[in-house]
């Protein structure tokens, strides 16, 4: 009890609400911004907490990053900008409310979610993190590769497209994910001999082109569309507690599975927000909605993706070991405020523990105030012409993809994938599917590639070991899923 | 860019078929059994099997059904038609090329110009008036400039017209 | 942030009186009279982006002008280094060199080698240490050793980065120096050292060769353990474990350095005061305090002596390289 008490003390000092507070607000605008990620706005913050007392430069780095994970919906709900990674799963299905005019809805649904997955991270985090930070150290390479897989198995389930045409997609996108020598041989593969290539194709630039520029692109084909039909929402929040009357399943298990992929090192709320809401699909009782703006899939994969960033947090506390780029800058902060990341942490400094503990969970309820002011915002933006809107995206696209490495080959990246989205949207290619390829490739790769090296050659491993087991079984059921539907829709048109 | 199933599965085919052979062409690694041409390899064929079964029109009617369900559930009306089909095949190259044109010209030119020119074309292609496009193109990269340059630190160039700030 | 804008404002007010001529005085304002671009070749958020900022706020409190971090990321470190060298040579871009600049060229990644800069001072170095799981059944390096020698060539797995990276030429340079084949340990590579600290925990790995920062918190966690660095002397915040010297006679040392250099052909005025700044900076508590925290080594030299340690780091991973078959002829 005393260490709680203490724990609120560090919290309630006014240091640390300011920051919470102005960061809350800086990871709002940076992560909406398109291109500039919730790792961004977090890098960007470590210079200045060198100024601030260790309790306050670790609420600076929770709030803006949990803030901008949720943010990064933004873009993507109201022009089809995914700003983060994590969002471009169901970016399409927000855009598909948008158009049906119901972006506050669509947004409410994030914010809301967003927050109710942080905080249930958040518990999970407090209660669980030894036993979960062992489970996490049970996964070897095996593990990872079927779990790398099974992630790209998702690609089917979210796609609303032939299943064929989707791993054709992602197919495409595990080969972008060559390029480069970021492989476990470390040989430069597909490069033509450009420096530029060396590194590999960056995911952002590549996730901005495909989902906004090409999005430009379209809009100079086809006449403006009729104004969006303005349906009024009175209160945001009322609607929320609505949907999570309507959902509770969904919104349990995107906690859930959030949860348990976000403790995994490497695996972050991209993968679960994938996972989520390939499974929400998979699960419902009205699939034939996903996609078309239906706010099922965005409750479970809002959820889950939060989740993850709270829970990504246990490896990275125990063990040093990041959940994700996120805390990897975040364990940086922890050793240089003297709060090594170790088990000592908790029995030590278990005051300073609490103390986190009670940030993540101020921000998660402060995401909904400031969130719901963000969107009133945001949403003028659907007011404006399309004709002042796409050009000013255009340049955010060039500025945001620049920003992510300072290169210039990133614009060139960016223009290309515009074009490569373009193309392939119009014949039915569906573009997240590629995305996830790019995301995952190197994952799958190196998983797969180390685990033969480590067994020397032989592939027994993948399957004797019991959770990798577990995770071969769900895999080979999710691949032959679409075999089984194809087959089975035969019959029923045969008998017919 | 509407292409036949069996031109985008075709080409698909020639893509994995191409990956396959120049993974294929990858020097082994000394001490590693798996070397770096594995997985290029079985990326390569495995699209040069989907491109197949696509050319075939295999899980067509997936789609079908799924434009129809879209059509169900969406209140959305159809986009309208598109006209002139070469007019409108160059338009659609303009937002890519402006990119390039911002690769090309940014150093040289500086980040504010750059982007007044890309803003401006971009606006008058969607048929923006020059009453709108104009205080646009003069506003909008001052504005992306302020927040980028001066609250992110991102180092966009100078060039020929160096903000304030 | 309202102290460094008035400071910025100043600069540029400075700035501006310069280019207009104001006067004799004002053009030839002390260096540096505007805002400086410190170029960090990795991505933010990493351990050399930590140092590099660190350091630039350091050098923004000595000389009173910002000093702006810069991560220009791609080609694995190729491209930021290239921008370092083809910077203008005016010191007002500055950059953080790593150690894969004397490893690149010998793959023929790059043209650059540590001879295209020049170097303003060396400020850390991290050596590898050698570690296993806790439960493993070497207890000492010499054990260790002994198992190496005693098993079959490709046997025992080790990790700690990817294929040809400095933990691995480490290792490489180990065997070797033992009188093995440098493929006698089987290399997996990885990710970078947490996840093939987290393998070696999971019971995946036999041996980690990673600095010891980076295997820390494993080891505090009771997981991992520590039988060696390959240092000329103990770390101080690891006092028990010996270098491979002391345990094996084995004189080999070899480490992942960090230093800030410009572009050849900077005034050698502004070399000086840049580097005079960097030993002040090198010698802060500020600095050291830091560095302490994080586990990273500090280590010292000034121009000369940085460029006399990157041609000996040069060398050595050019026969280490040699060794693994890395080397392009």
């Amino acid at each position: 009890m005393d260490t709680l008490y203490e724990a609120l003390r560090l919290v309630f000092q006014p240091d640390v609400m300011l920051a919470i507070l102005l960061a809350s607000i800086y990871g709002l605008v940076v992560g909406s911004l398109p291109g500039l990620s919730a790792t961004m706005a977090t890098a960007l913050l470590v210079p200045i907490t060198f100024y601030l007392s260790p309790i306050a430069a670790v609420a600076t780095i929770i709030a803006a990053s949990a803030m901008a994970i949720f943010s990064g919906d933004i873009p993507g709900c109201l022009l089809r900008i995914p700003g983060t990674p994590a969002s471009a799963a169901y970016t399409d299905e927000a855009y598909a409310m948008t158009r049906k005019g119901q972006p506050e809805l669509a947004l409410g649904i994030c914010v809301w979610f967003s927050a109710i997955g942080g905080i249930i991270g958040t518990i999970s985090l407090i209660v669980l993190a030894p036993p979960l930070a062992n489970m996490a150290l049970e996964f070897s390479t095996y593990e990872y590769f079927w779990l790398a897989f099974l992630g790209l198995m998702c690609s089917t389930l979210v796609a609303r497209s032939s299943p064929v045409k989707a791993i054709a997609s992602m197919l495409i996108g595990l080969l972008i994910s060559c390029i480069g020598m970021e492989n476990p041989a470390g040989t430069p593969r597909f490069t033509f001999g450009a420096t530029d290539l060396l590194g590999g194709i960056e995911p952002i630039p590549a996730l901005v082109g495909v989902f906004a520029l090409s999005e430009v692109m379209r809009a100079m084909t086809t006449a403006e569309p009729p104004r969006l039909p303005r349906r009024r929402f009175g209160s945001i929040l009322k609607g929320m507690i609505a949907l999570t009357r309507k959902y509770p399943k969904p919104q349990v298990r995107g906690n859930i599975v959030g949860i348990i992929i976000g403790v995994l090192p490497g695996a972050g709320a991209d993968m679960a927000a994938w996972v989520s809401y390939a499974m929400s699909k998979r699960l419902s009782k009205e699939p034939e909605k996903f996609g078309t703006g239906h706010p099922e899939g965005l409750i479970e994969a809002g959820a889950s993706n939060n989740a993850s960033l709270a829970s990504g947090w246990v490896p990275s506390l125990l063990f040093g070991i990041p959940g994700d780029t996120i805390t990897a800058i975040a364990i940086g902060v922890l050793f240089m405020k003297g709060l090594n990341p170790g088990p000592t942490l908790f029995t030590e400094k278990a005051s300073s523990m609490y103390a986190l503990y009670i940030i993540f969970i101020i921000a998660n309820i402060l995401m909904i105030p400031l969130g719901i002011i963000m969107i009133r915002i945001a949403s003028f933006v659907l007011r404006a012409p399309r004709s002042a809107i796409m050009p000013v995206i255009v340049l955010l696209c060039a500025v945001g993809s620049f920003a992510t490495g300072n290169n210039l080959f990133l614009v060139i990246t960016l223009a290309a994938f515009g074009v490569i989205g373009y193309v392939m949207e119009r014949n039915g290619y569906p573009v997240a599917a590629l995305v996830l390829g790019i995301i995952m490739g190197t994952m799958v790769e190196q998983s797969f590639v180390t685990s033969l090296i480590k067994s020397d050659g032989s592939i027994w491993p993948f399957f004797s070991r019991p959770v990798a087991a577990i995770l071969a079984a769900l895999t080979f059921a999710a691949l032959l899923w679409p075999a089984f539907i194809w087959v089975n829709q035969r019959r029923r048109r045969a008998a017919a | 860019m509407h292409l036949p199933d069996k031109v985008s599965g075709l080409f698909l085919v020639g893509l994995g078929v191409a990956a396959a052979y120049g993974g294929s062409r990858l020097p082994p690694v000394p001490g590693q059994q798996i070397g770096p041409d594995v997985f290029p390899m079985v990326v390569g064929i495995g699209l040069a099997i989907c491109g197949a079964l696509i050319a075939l029109g295999i899980g067509r009617h997936f789609e079908e059904e799924a434009e129809a369900d879209l059509a169900a559930h969406s209140d959305q009306p159809a986009p309208g038609a598109t006209r002139s089909k070469w007019a409108v095949g160059l338009k659609v190259l303009l937002p890519p090329a402006l990119l390039l044109f911002y690769v090309v010209a940014v150093d040289r030119l500086g980040f504010v110009p750059t982007g007044a020119v890309m803003v401006l074309a971009t606006a008058l292609a969607l048929g923006a008036r020059l009453k709108l496009a104009l205080p646009l193109a003069l506003i909008a990269p001052v504005g992306v400039h302020l927040v980028f340059y001066k609250l992110l630190r991102v180092p966009l160039p100078d060039g020929l017209l160096p903000m304030p700030w | 942030m309202t102290r460094l804008t008035r400071r910025r404002l100043l600069g540029n007010a400075a700035a501006a009186g310069a280019i207009a001529g104001a006067g004799p005085s004002l053009a030839q304002a002390a260096y540096p009279n505007r805002p400086v671009t410190v170029i960090c070749p990795w991505a933010a958020g990493g351990g050399t982006d930590a140092t590099v900022r660190i350091i630039a706020s350091l050098l923004e409190k000595e000389f009173k002008q910002p000093f702006n971090v810069v991560n220009r990321t791609g080609g694995s470190g190729v491209v930021g280094h290239a921008a370092i060298a083809s910077a203008t040579p005016d010191g007002y871009t500055l950059g953080m060199l790593t150690v894969e600049i004397a490893m690149m060229h010998w793959q023929g990644l790059t043209e650059l080698a540590p001879g295209s800069y020049a170097p303003l001072a060396l400020m850390n170095e991290d050596p590898p240490g050698i570690q296993v799981n806790v439960n493993s059944p070497h207890k000492t390096i010499k054990d260790l050793a002994d198992a190496i020698k005693a098993s079959p060539a490709g046997k025992l797995k080790a990790s700690g980065t990817g294929q040809g990276g400095i933990w691995h030429l480490a290792l490489i340079g180990w065997l070797v120096a033992m009188g093995l084949k440098p493929n006698h340990v089987a290399w997996v590579p990885s990710n970078g050292a947490a996840p093939a600290m987290q393998d070696l925990a999971a019971g995946g790995l036999d041996i980690v060769t990673c600095s010891v920062p980076e295997a820390r918190t494993m080891i505090e966690a009771g997981k991992a353990k520590s039988l060696a660095i390959m240092a000329p002397a103990r770390n101080p915040q690891f006092k028990d474990v010996p270098t491979l010297k002391e345990a094996l006679g084995i004189d080999y040392a070899t480490g992942a350095w960090r230093g800030i250099a410009a572009p050849k052909g900077v005034p050698a005025d502004i070399a000086q005061k840049l580097t005079a700044a960097l030993k002040k900076v090198n010698e802060s508590a500020e600095f050291r305090d830091f560095m302490a925290n994080r586990g990273f080594g500090v280590k010292w030299a000034d121009a000369p002596g940085f460029a006399t340690f990157m041609a000996d780091s040069d060398a050595a991973m050019g026969k280490a390289m040699d060794a693994a078959g890395l080397k392009k002829a």
